[in-house]
């Protein structure tokens, strides 16, 4: 049980043990609190100060007959009675349909643009830096995970389903991280995670020092194989500005 | 007679309060957004997006050794998951464990046909808000999150049932 809702009972249940040594024994069974939560629209004046008694159900029950009638009374508002239904041409339908298309291609380019701001935004072309996953092949190893540090720091961290695997493999270049980077001299520390050759737990890294000048700086991380030592190979491509 | 009345007055202001606390623990406030995505790694060694899982009913389970009620609770969901998972129907249970040598024997025992995912860090538990075991959280086909549950009785097993079949008729 939650801590709030236990919570919740507790102090119910010390309302109401304080509450009913106050409170006169009731002669009648009159003062059933069951309807206490219930608005009653024509309350009795007494159930201001005591707890509700059962005469106020009845009396929301007497109040919902009254608003009833008036919900098919609206319903047919504007119709005349016996008047054939408008009904819409096709020219109409496909004016609307029309219409409604060239919204949502309004509302798409809209969302593309507000794209492109937020990212010219967010990451300036002058301090942005991306690394790309790219593998080749990949028979020798199965990707499981690839941690990212630039300057010592950890800047990603991703774990990859097999469905994301398949897609490296039939060529799929992933964007695992875009940032900024002031100019100057970073190195880049790449960990693979996954199952070498033989099934076996792998784990190697790879590492790069670009110097990072005005002007956006990519760089490419390669999964290939090696087939002369049947091993994985892991490089990291600068593609530099 | 005035005595007997009183508690059964009293029995009655239980079974209210009882109600209304049922009510506050409807009360989950992810309950209409958007699930927040993961991706964890499952004990069976793959790893798991629940963003590649658009499309489908989630069924999320927390769950941990500690709790005593969540084998059963994953036994009904299993149940549940053998018979509408060819209907759309995916569900992961996740651990909430400090010590994963524990959430592996627990995962090898309650063998069920779903992924068990581990949460070394239980950053996915903080996502999902999870402050009691079991927890089931109920995702519909557009990543919307539908429902919570606490607790598990032997009448949430049908309970769940009927929920499910609601997400996947949708």
């Amino acid at each position: 049980m939650k801590l709030s809702t236990f919570r919740a009972l507790l102090i119910g249940a010390s309302i109401l043990c304080g509450a009913l040594p106050a409170r006169a024994a009731p002669t009648a069974p009159a003062a059933a609190p069951p309807a206490a939560t219930a608005p009653s629209t024509e309350a009795a004046p007494s159930t201001a100060a005591a707890p509700p008694s059962p005469a106020a159900a009845p009396s929301s029950e007497a109040a919902s007959p009254a608003t009833v009638p008036s919900a098919p009374a609206t319903a047919p508002a504007g119709q005349a009675p016996g008047a054939a239904p408008q009904v819409p041409s096709a020219a109409d339908t496909r004016a609307l349909d029309e219409e409604a298309q060239s919204l949502k291609k309004d509302v798409v380019d809209l969302n593309r643009d507000l794209y492109v701001l937020e990212e010219e935004l967010l990451y300036p072309a002058n301090t942005q830096v991306a690394v790309f996953v790219s593998m080749d092949v990949g028979s020798f190893f199965g990707l499981d995970s690839v941690e990212l540090k630039i300057d010592r720091k950890e800047v990603a961290n991703y774990l990859y389903t097999p469905r994301e695997v398949d897609a490296l493999m039939k060529g799929g270049v992933q964007k695992i991280y875009i940032g900024n980077l002031k100019t100057g001299s970073h190195e880049l520390v790449a960990f693979f995670t996954g199952k070498g050759p033989n099934d076996r737990d792998y784990k190697r890294g790879a590492s790069i020092k670009f110097d990072k000048s005005i002007g956006a700086h990519y760089l490419e991380l390669k999964i290939n194989d090696r087939q002369h030592r049947l091993q994985p190979e892991f490089e990291i491509k600068d593609w530099g500005e | 007679m005035g005595r007997v009345y009183e508690c059964r007055r009293r029995l009655v202001a239980l079974v209210l309060l009882v109600a209304s606390a049922a009510a506050v623990a409807a009360d989950y406030p992810l309950i209409g957004s958007s699930a927040p995505d993961f991706a964890l790694r499952a004990f069976t060694g793959y790893n798991v997006r629940l963003s590649e899982h658009r499309g489908e009913v989630v069924v999320l389970a927390f769950w941990s050794s500690a709790c005593s009620t969540c084998g059963s609770e994953l036994a009904a969901i299993n149940r549940s998951y053998s018979t509408y998972r060819t209907a759309g129907l995916a569900v992961f249970g996740i651990s909430v464990e400090d010590s994963r040598r524990h959430a592996r024997e627990f995962a090898r025992v309650h063998r069920v046909g779903f992924q068990m995912l581990d949460d070394p860090a239980e950053e996915v538990s903080r996502l999902f808000d999870v402050d009691s075991l079991p927890m089931v959280v109920l995702i519909d086909r557009n990543g919307t999150i539908r429902d919570m549950h606490h607790d598990f009785g032997s009448q949430d097993e049908a309970r769940y049932r009927a929920e499910l079949r609601r997400l996947l008729d949708e």
